[in-house]
């Protein structure tokens, strides 16, 4: 945050939203030059923390890319909604702030917990979605799952509130660069982060529970980019393999490193959604090794 | 948390903890509303309505005077068989909105109800001004009887209202359905109250907070904006808002033509103002020095950009407060030369029997309160909304239940209310200090409390100030208010505004039933001052434009932008701060 974008680049815009009567907070980056009637990539965001944490995956992608983030409602400074939400609900939600916004066409990158949004939003909202990146994500509740006691730690917000003890397990949980510098997963989930009700987490949480895009990922017709990485903890390497598998139009990017690279490692993987995005044949590396 | 407690934080716990055992009748009248509201709102909404040990001196005052229960019975007996047959003269207060509809007049049976709720309502509050209680508890105890009285008005039945029934047989019970709806949405998140205007009636930065301006500096307690001169000569010597920080601050630049900071942009001040963040539990440790050292930083922030040695200063409630200490601190550093002019709106300093809701704290809630957030690790402004909500029921609850539920209206869209309903999170050590100061009244004593290592005398502080209150307000009496002109060591200008806490602040030239009163000079009493006052027409924006102007330096060219090479504007006004809920 704070570090002016380059100068071709629109300004980001942070402003509250009424959806349905639930205010939420955003973020939108205008497209410019080449990218003004492009469709914007909307960014759905791992679970419990606010749109600031992507900041560095923003920088990352070409500066005149639009851009919208937004904060699930219940976390961050959005507000918590009144009851607990099923999964497509949220989806229909966010299709809805998204045509307020005037974008009736999108992608979509899901990160984490936002990617199994992003793959409810593909096949619920088949129209409106052109493209959808999947990273470090799963299917849901059938799923090669994590080890139990990464499930654990990821069970409460816990890692969000505390600095301490989110520097000591970073490593165990997020694998890739933070095993060998945790305070940097520490320092990530916990300076920039606005951190939103308790209960917006296990909203959050809850929104998941019982579901699993595994019967319906045959349906989804976008050209979808699916990525992984092979030190990941949460998400075993299974998982995008599986998914790739299953997607029609799917391509496989694995990489080395762990489930937030794609933020602490950002120059190094945002190029390739951006070729993706931009409909350039990326380049696929079945062995999981990063390009050159 | 409680790891990382100071020293100084752990002496204020025991202060609050000491003052706990010394509490006592009549000790209750050390504090201001605005304490109140923190010490209820860390102990959830139920707690105010126990009357506790005032209840048992009412009924044990009652009982020394049989012969005046006797009589109030006796008396209401024969006023309602008037009501029965039709001869009373009961009535309800001309401007009482709620009675307007003409058939509480002219049905019969509407009428005798209305009378027996009033008759009944005046025994009741007859009798706590019977039982010859103290000050503390004859307030605490009319307060608790007035919303019982004012919760059984007969308004408030789906089956008892004209206007409502009307509404039932127009719609055929739409209302109720759609009122119904409303009810479910509003009570299962707090703030457990009708909501006052709906969600997406405003949006910050779109229609309010609406002042260009940049963001020039941002840490992880504020963002400080510097707004954009649109006069062609600026005052050399810029003006920092400080706002308060139970609430965002964008009650000083609500829409177009009702913003104060608008008004002295256009005036040719150069205006900087403060928007504090929303803390929660992971800020738990920040109190009031983490704030008044926020000011320092903004004030040299502003200086260095402005290329100036001074800032003139306006505090508004409890950013108010943090001011004057942090004018304490720079007095005892010698640094009071940094600041030009000192202005406080609606800001309490003296505590000493500061209202009603002062008279509903007590030490033992103030502990008790503390040790709530302490553990949660903020106060949450939702409470407090609650508690403020129920300050005022007839206005603030009643009301909208009506509209609300009954009548299955949407709210009106009101810019104020909608920033009522966008309230900040305060910090467990914050709320700490605020109480710590309540309970000891201690910005009264010279050196009693301390502001980043130096003692609090506000007799030193010999700047000229400009103290602004509201004749009508239930936060922050005005007389309260008053007080300040006898602590500040300088001269004052006292100016008092028509209308309550939120509406003198906002009060724009263009309210064509704005005035305001002042006077020369300052005498001890309040009283004593309003006697002597005169009344001037117009809102007291101007009065303080033309007060500033005085002491702001000579008018130089605008600068060409905002900011300076060290201060780059890092995003527009409003910023990301006050979006935050």
């Amino acid at each position: 945050m704070g570090t002016p974008a380059s100068s071709d680049a629109a300004p980001d815009r942070v402003r509250s939203v009424s959806v349905r009567g639930i205010t939420a907070r955003i973020s939108v980056r205008e497209g410019v030059g080449p990218f003004v009637n492009e469709p914007p990539l909307l960014l759905c965001n791992g679970i419990g923390v606010s749109f600031e944490v992507l900041q560095p995956l923003v920088d990352a992608l070409d500066p005149r890319r639009g851009v919208v983030r937004f904060d699930v409602p219940g976390v961050g400074g959005s507000a918590l909604p009144p009851t607990p939400y099923p999964i497509a609900a949220l989806a229909s939600w966010v299709t809805r702030l998204m045509a307020g916004l005037g974008h009736q066409r999108f992608d979509v990158l899901g990160l984490s917990w936002g990617g199994g949004l992003a793959q409810q939003l593909a096949v619920q909202h088949r129209r409106r979605v052109r493209r959808v990146v999947l990273v470090a994500t799963g299917t849901g509740a059938l799923m090669v799952p994590a080890h139990p006691s990464v499930l654990l730690k990821m069970s409460t917000p816990r890692r969000h509130r505390d600095p301490e003890y989110a520097a000591r397990i970073a490593g165990d949980i997020y694998g890739g660069t933070m095993r060998t510098d945790p305070a940097k997963g520490a320092r990530l989930l916990h300076s920039v982060t606005r951190s939103g009700p308790r209960r917006g987490y296990y909203y959050q949480l809850g929104a998941m529970a019982g579901w699993t895009s595994l019967p319906f990922l045959r349906l989804l017709r976008q050209p979808t980019l699916v990525m992984g990485g092979t030190d990941d903890p949460i998400i075993p390497v299974a998982n995008p393999r599986l998914q790739a598998r299953l997607i029609p139009h799917a391509r496989l990017h694995l990489y080395e490193g762990g489930h937030l690279d794609i933020v602490t490692e950002a120059e190094r993987l945002v190029p390739v959604v951006e070729q993706f995005l931009l409909g350039l044949r990326p380049y696929i590396e079945p062995d999981g090794k990063a390009p050159a | 948390m409680t790891a990382t407690r100071t020293e100084p934080a752990r002496r204020a716990d025991d202060r609050i903890a000491e003052a706990r055992s010394r509490d006592e009748p009549g000790a209750s009248e050390l504090s201001t509303p605005l304490d109140l509201l923190l010490s209820e709102a860390g102990r959830g909404p139920l707690r105010r309505f126990l009357p506790g040990m005032s209840g048992v001196r009412l009924a044990a005052g009652l009982a020394r005077r049989p012969g005046a229960v006797a009589g109030r019975a006796a008396g209401l007996a024969a006023e309602l068989a008037r009501v029965q047959v039709g001869r009373s003269e009961v009535g309800p207060h001309p401007k009482d909105r709620r009675f307007a509809d003409e058939a509480w007049a002219k049905n019969p049976f509407l009428k005798r109800t209305l009378q027996s709720y009033l008759a009944t309502g005046q025994a009741l509050r007859g009798l706590v001004a019977d039982a010859n209680l103290g000050y503390g508890d004859s307030q605490r105890m009319g307060f608790i009887v007035d919303n019982v009285v004012e919760a059984l008005s007969p308004t408030n039945s789906p089956a008892l209202n004209p206007k409502v029934l009307k509404r039932t047989i127009d719609t055929g019970g739409g209302n109720l359905l759609a009122g119904g709806r409303r009810f479910v949405k509003d009570f299962a998140t707090s703030p457990r109250v009708p909501s006052m205007v709906e969600p997406d009636a405003f949006s910050v930065g779109e229609d309010v907070a609406v002042t260009p301006g940049d963001v020039v500096l941002r840490t992880d307690v504020f963002e400080l904006i510097q707004y954009t001169p649109q006069t062609t000569k600026v005052r050399s010597v810029p003006l920092l808002i400080v706002p308060p920080t139970i609430n965002k601050y964008y009650v000083i630049d609500l829409a177009e033509q009702r913003s104060l900071v608008e008004h002295l942009v256009q005036a040719g001040q150069q205006v900087y103002c403060i928007s504090w963040r929303n803390p929660d539990a992971r800020h738990a440790d920040w109190g009031l020095d983490t704030y008044g050292q926020s000011i320092l930083e903004a004030m040299t922030a502003a200086q260095d950009i402005s290329r100036q040695e001074q800032v003139a200063l306006l505090g508004i409630c409890s950013g108010g407060m943090i001011a004057s200490m942090v004018m304490a601190h720079l007095a005892a550093t010698g640094d009071l030369g940094r600041v030009a002019a000192f202005s406080l709106a609606v800001t309490v300093l003296d505590q000493h029997q500061a209202g009603l809701p002062s008279a509903l704290l007590s030490h033992k809630g103030a502990a008790a309160s503390t040790r709530a957030s302490r553990e949660k690790g903020y106060l949450d402004g939702r409470a407090l909304a609650e508690i403020f909500a129920w300050l005022r029921p007839n206005d603030l609850i009643w009301n909208y239940w009506v509209n609300n539920y009954l009548m299955g209206h949407a709210p009106k869209a009101f810019d104020i209310l909608y920033w009522n309903a966008d309230p900040v999170r305060m910090t467990a050590a914050m709320h700490r200090d605020f109480m710590d100061l309540a309970v000891r009244n201690a910005l009264v004593e010279p050196d009693a409390a301390t502001m980043l290592g130096s003692p609090v005398d506000l007799g030193k502080v010999d700047v000229d100030s400009y103290v602004v209150a509201g004749i009508a307000d239930h936060l922050c009496q005005w007389e309260s208010c008053y007080r300040t002109t006898q602590l500040l060591g300088g001269d004052s200008r006292f100016v008092l505004s028509t209308s309550g806490h939120i509406a003198a602040m906002v009060n724009p030239p263009s309210n064509e039933k704005a005035s305001f009163q002042t006077r020369d000079t300052n005498p001890p009493g309040a009283a004593e001052w309003l006697a002597g006052a005169t009344k001037v027409r117009g809102s007291w924006w101007s009065d303080y434009v033309d007060w500033l102007a005085e002491r702001s330096g000579p008018e130089r060219n605008r600068p060409r932008r905002t900011g300076s090479a060290a201060y780059e504007p890092v995003c527009a006004a409003p910023g990301t701060y006050v979006h935050d809920r």
